[in-house]
């Protein structure tokens, strides 16, 4: 690896297990673990990291795929690039993470681009965390002599955050058989990062809708009150159904403004210029909220 | 050397008959080595013994330096070299700390004393064994700042204390042209704004100083002006310029010049200093800071017109900020101010133009600079007239369109072909883009982009026309000239000219005229260095004209020299000869003579000249004169779609009609116009390069936003219009600098009938572009 000189004479190690590589972790100080590099190159080449030792996580190969357990729930390797999960075959199976995948950066970047990296950075605009939120995602963090499982949002709010030593390994997602959306908006054509987002995901066995919106704040929020009562506006019972309306349209729209209200906060009271810009981003993620929903009852 | 004057009006050559020479559209030769990336630029360069240069930049827009520190640099292991200010020699007035420098108005200096005037302006510079090593020493020079608050606000700077003993205001220019008191039946006004473009080159600033035994420099880089670049570098350095040698390097994409100033000369400074080659590449961020950028404007336009639409009389306040120094910015206005109306006619015209001094980071040249930011102006306020009475929007242009001879309000005719209605009926005749609705099969990538959150429910689709136009080469009375020498041996030709082929395609149509000219196949054309004749910037659409009319010029008077004694032993006149595939033959048929044979083992070569008729500076109380050799114009329809909720736009298709005297490459000028257009599409919807209080926020790839394939429209070319120009050297218009112009006024058009909103700055933001259904 030679960029700028910023590596050299850095070690540089290529576990291929996890074990290996929480050893290697456990015993270089200064160790950071690296996955596709989209994030941890960007910071050392603006300086702002300077790793003593770099644990390249590229050989782990368990960790670059999926498997099952317990029938309903789908174990994702954080190791997984964002352009395995735009694939059919993973679509099929969680199809918001497959959407999120899709528009996390250009392709060069999808094809090296991490899901654990992408939860590891915790970017506000990080596109796959709102997913995770939605689908109250777990994830596992090894470290030497042992593994703890921890919600992906107490990770991501810093409540139970990941520690020196510990790598993310698995993201455990319940397969729920039912539509999903995410939903990003950017204000351009082109790839760009998140202005606002909205994943949205229904769970039919629970009669339940979950939502989270990405981008508006530091970690994906969860508009709670707004997904009790718009759950109970759905006629679950005619779903499947040929030609059955599922929601009433101006129900749709409410619920892009509930989910709106309670994730961007009124403009502060002070300068005009704060308060239009809240109200444009209120806006955005009213319009996204009211299309997730209505694209997942279709 | 032989003058162009002296020549005997030989008969033009045979035009692009055959499958190369002029009307053909042969690939560039570097076409094939950049796709491959095996094409070398500055920053590939190499040199036994070289250091590595860094910079240290100024943290803050405006501050005081109460003194450096160099020393902690110094001590650092690996260093070689530490520069400021006070390592250059006197200007020539006797100024100390080196002679101020720049494009046109020389008021920049090349290392910041005493104060600083914008955020990234160069402090010191360091040479050492590693870039990491001469980077970390750049760090370590300590600065001691003392801030000032800076001036940003344009509007501001007229009042504002003076940042620069030449003062804030870098030129007014009035304009006053017929009766102040006309009326009209109908009154539109509007507020304009346009944003900071970046030229952001594919490639960034680099280059290679290399000390020569005679105390002297050679500098390799990618300058687009060597010997204007040589010329101002000397001076700084206080030697003689036949010291400095400027050898061109692949210039990894310019749009504005290569590369800035304080660069080269910093670098030879290192190179003089240390003895050793110096190499020196600039990071991403640094590079937004070390080069100049469109200007930001803000123009007030009223505009009166009678009943069926016509203009009656138009009034503007143009106000550019030019940034921390003047540049080019004397040149833009003049642009803005005589372009202020557009290409209609209009007998009554009164604007008061500014460009002003700010501590925002410096504006220079950029394609059509001045004249892009009045077209957005002045095609917006005609798009409000048609909808305050009612007509078409083309109709309304079509009504005023200037034909050749109209006036511009500086009082100059338009010789030059000015087809305005030509080129806007033109358009029309490519239909326009399908809507996919219509047709469910067709893949439909919406505004937002693929896996988008596009709603075809919210999605308006609107159509947009704007009509635009610049002036060719320097104005104002700037001499204008470039030489080239065309040589002949064997079976090939050379040509030697230092036009640099900044990307434009100047090499292609070099070879392409010689073809033409001497119909030999092989043609050479020999790299750019500043040891050969001057050819002048490449900028301003002037290498087309005078560097292609020299090589031309030159390649007759070899062609000339070749074909006279054979006419002579034919008893026929030259006039009667023809060169084609490299064989010579008569009118009748009864010589053939391959051009090797007819060469006899000789080298025939000749040096030319091409200047174009003078001009004059404009009036610096009426706007009043003749400032410009030639005008191109240009019409375009924009489509595009726009999700009014989401407020994204997609610009789905971009048909344009452009008038060029002559298509030489009608490939190469199909390329130009499609860079343009993304360049014009990049304007109107993404980028801006952001300051808060003078700062650059955004100053990234990733925070400036540079269109990619998915926001860049399919561009279709309705019609390239060949009136020839017949001053012009082969009758050709300049090509690239006008689509660049024309482009954002037609997506400003085309979201304004998308959205019926009003649309007023560019780049149009998201929530400019929200609608109610
Ligand atoms: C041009 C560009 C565009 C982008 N666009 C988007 C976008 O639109 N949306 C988006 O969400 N992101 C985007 N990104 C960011 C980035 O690609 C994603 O966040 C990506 O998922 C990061 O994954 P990675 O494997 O490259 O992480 P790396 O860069 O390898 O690592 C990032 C951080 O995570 C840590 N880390 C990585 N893996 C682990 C692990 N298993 N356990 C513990 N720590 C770990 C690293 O130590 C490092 O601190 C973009 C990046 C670029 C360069």
């Amino acid at each position: 690896m030679e960029h700028g000189g910023n590596l050299v004479n850095r070690t540089i190690m290529l576990p291929a297990s996890v074990d290996e590589a929480v050893e290697a972790l456990a015993v270089t100080p200064g160790a950071v673990p690296v996955a596709g590099a989209t994030d941890l190159m960007e910071a050392v080449n603006a300086g702002r990291l300077r790793p003593a030792a770099l644990i390249g996580l590229g050989r782990i190969t368990e960790l670059r795929g999926w498997r099952y357990e317990d029938g309903g729930t789908a174990v994702l390797g954080a190791g997984l690039t964002h352009a395995r999960m735009d694939r059919p075959d993973f679509a099929a199976l969680i199809p918001a993470l497959a959407d999120a995948a899709r528009t996390a950066g250009p392709p060069q970047v999808r094809n090296v681009g991490t899901l654990g990296g992408n939860i590891a950075t915790a970017a506000p605009a990080g596109d796959t965390l709102p997913v995770l939120a939605a689908l109250e995602a777990t994830a596992t963090l090894a470290r030497a002599g042992g593994v703890r499982e921890v919600p992906v949002s107490h990770l991501l709010t810093g409540l139970d955050p990941l520690r020196p030593g510990e790598l993310l390994t698995w993201v455990r997602v319940p397969l729920l058989h039912a539509p999903q959306v995410f939903l990003k908006s950017t204000g351009r054509s082109g790839p760009a990062r998140a202005t606002a987002s909205v994943a949205l995901v229904l769970d039919p066995a629970r009669r339940g809708v979950r939502c989270a919106v990405g981008a508006v704040a530091p970690v994906p929020l969860r508009p709670l009150e707004a997904e009790n009562w718009v759950a109970g506006c759905i006629d679950w019972d005619a779903r499947g159904a040929e030609g059955a309306v599922l929601i009433d349209p101006a129900a749709l729209a409410a619920f892009g403004e509930y989910v709106a209200g309670a994730c961007v906060p009124e403009g502060g009271a002070h300068g005009e210029g704060s308060g239009s810009a809240a109200a444009r981003l209120r806006r955005t993620v009213a319009v996204l909220a009211r299309r997730a929903l209505g694209r997942a009852l279709k | 050397m032989t003058s162009a004057t002296e020549l005997p009006a030989p008969a033009p050559a045979d035009p692009g008959t055959g499958t190369t020479g002029l009307g053909t559209s042969p690939l560039r030769t570097d076409a094939l080595p950049k796709a491959l990336g095996i094409y070398p630029y500055a920053a590939d360069l190499w040199a036994e013994g070289l250091l590595w240069g860094a910079v240290l930049r100024s943290p803050h827009p405006h501050a005081r330096i109460l003194s450096v520190d160099t020393a902690p640099a110094l001590a650092i292991p690996g260093v070689h070299a530490v520069v400021t200010a006070a390592d250059l020699p006197a200007g020539p007035d006797g100024t100390p700390d080196g002679a101020p420098t720049g494009q046109v108005t020389a008021d920049r200096p090349v290392l910041a004393a005493g104060v600083v005037r914008h955020h990234g302006e160069p402090v010191a510079a360091v040479a050492a064994d590693h870039p990491d090593t001469a980077r970390l020493a750049a760090a370590a020079i300590l600065v001691e700042y003392e801030p000032l608050e800076p001036v940003t606000d344009p509007e501001a700077a007229f009042h504002a204390p003076p940042l620069h003993p030449d003062g804030n205001l870098l030129r007014h220019l009035p304009l006053r042209t017929g009766d102040p008191d006309a009326v009209g039946e109908v009154v539109v006004e509007g507020l304009y704004q346009v944003g900071r473009q970046d030229p952001a080159p594919i490639g960034a600033e680099a280059g290679l100083a290399v000390p020569r035994p005679d105390g002297g420099v050679e500098l390799h880089l990618s300058s687009t002006d060597p010997h204007g670049d040589r010329d101002r570098t000397a001076a700084c350095l206080g030697i003689d310029p036949d010291r400095v040698r400027l050898v061109g390097t692949g210039v990894p994409g310019a749009t504005t010049d290569r590369e800035d100033l304080s660069f080269q000369v910093t670098l030879a400074l290192l190179a003089l200093r240390t003895g050793r080659p110096v190499k020196m590449t600039l990071t991403r961020a640094e590079s937004f800071q070390a080069h100049t950028t469109r200007h930001p404007a803000l123009l007030r336009y009223r505009h009166h017109a009678d009943a069926d639409g016509r203009l009656v009389k138009v009034e503007a306040q143009v106000l550019l900020d030019g940034g921390a120094y003047a540049d080019v910015s004397a040149e833009a206005l003049a642009s803005a101010v005589a372009f202020s109306v557009g290409p209609y006619t209009c007998p009554n015209v009164f604007v008061d133009a500014w460009a002003v001094r700010t501590n925002n980071p410096p504006a220079g040249r950029m394609r059509g600079e001045g004249a892009l930011q009045a077209c957005f102006a002045y095609e917006s306020q005609l798009d409000q007239l048609a909808k305050q009475l009612g007509i078409d929007p083309v109709e309304i242009r079509r009504r005023n369109a200037m034909t050749t001879g109209d006036p511009l309000p500086t009082g100059q005719a338009v010789t030059c072909p000015a087809p305005v209605g030509a080129l806007l009926d033109a358009l029309d005749t490519t239909p326009l883009p399908a809507l996919p609705l219509d047709d469910p099969e067709a893949d439909w990538l919406l505004p937002g982009g693929p896996g988008g959150a596009g709603d075809p429910a919210a999605v308006r689709r609107g159509i947009g026309y704007a009509v635009g136009m610049v002036h060719m080469l320097g104005a104002e009375g700037e001499d204008e000239v470039a030489t080239a020498t065309v040589r002949v041996s064997g079976d090939h030709a050379t040509v030697i000219c230092a036009a640099v082929d900044s990307g434009q395609g100047f090499a292609t149509l070099a070879r392409q005229i010689v073809q033409s000219v001497l119909g030999v196949s092989e043609v050479y054309i020999a790299p750019v260095d500043s040891d050969q004749s001057a050819a002048g910037p490449s900028a301003r659409s002037r290498h087309t004209w005078v560097s292609g009319g020299a090589v031309e010029r030159a390649a007759l008077m070899v062609r000339h020299q070749m074909l006279q004694p054979i006419a002579a032993d034919f008893g026929m006149s030259v006039e009667l000869l023809t060169i084609n595939d490299g064989k010579i033959t008569s009118y009748d048929g009864v010589l053939g003579m391959p051009v090797s044979e007819a060469l006899e083992g000789r080298e025939l070569w000749a040096t030319a000249q091409c200047r174009p008729h003078p001009t004059e500076p404009l009036d610096p109380e009426t706007g009043q004169g003749d400032a410009f050799v030639s005008i191109a114009f240009c019409a375009m329809r924009a489509v595009v779609d726009v999700d009014i909720e989401l407020g994204a736009v997609r610009v789905v298709d971009v048909t344009v009609a452009q008038e060029v005297g002559r298509a030489l490459n009608p490939r190469q000028i199909e390329d130009r116009i499609e860079g343009a257009v993304a360049q014009g599409v990049g304007l109107a919807l993404l980028e801006n390069l952001r300051t808060e209080g003078g700062v650059p926020v955004n100053a990234s790839l990733t925070g400036y936003r540079l269109p990619t394939a998915l926001d860049t429209p399919d561009v279709r070319i309705a019609a390239l219009l060949e009136e020839r120009d017949v001053v012009a050297p082969f009758g050709a218009k300049a090509v690239s600098a006008v689509p660049a112009v024309v482009a954002p006024a037609a997506v400003a058009a085309a979201v304004r009938a998308a959205t019926g909103l009003p649309v007023g700055r560019l780049p149009i933001l998201p929530e400019d572009a929200i609608a109610p259904a």
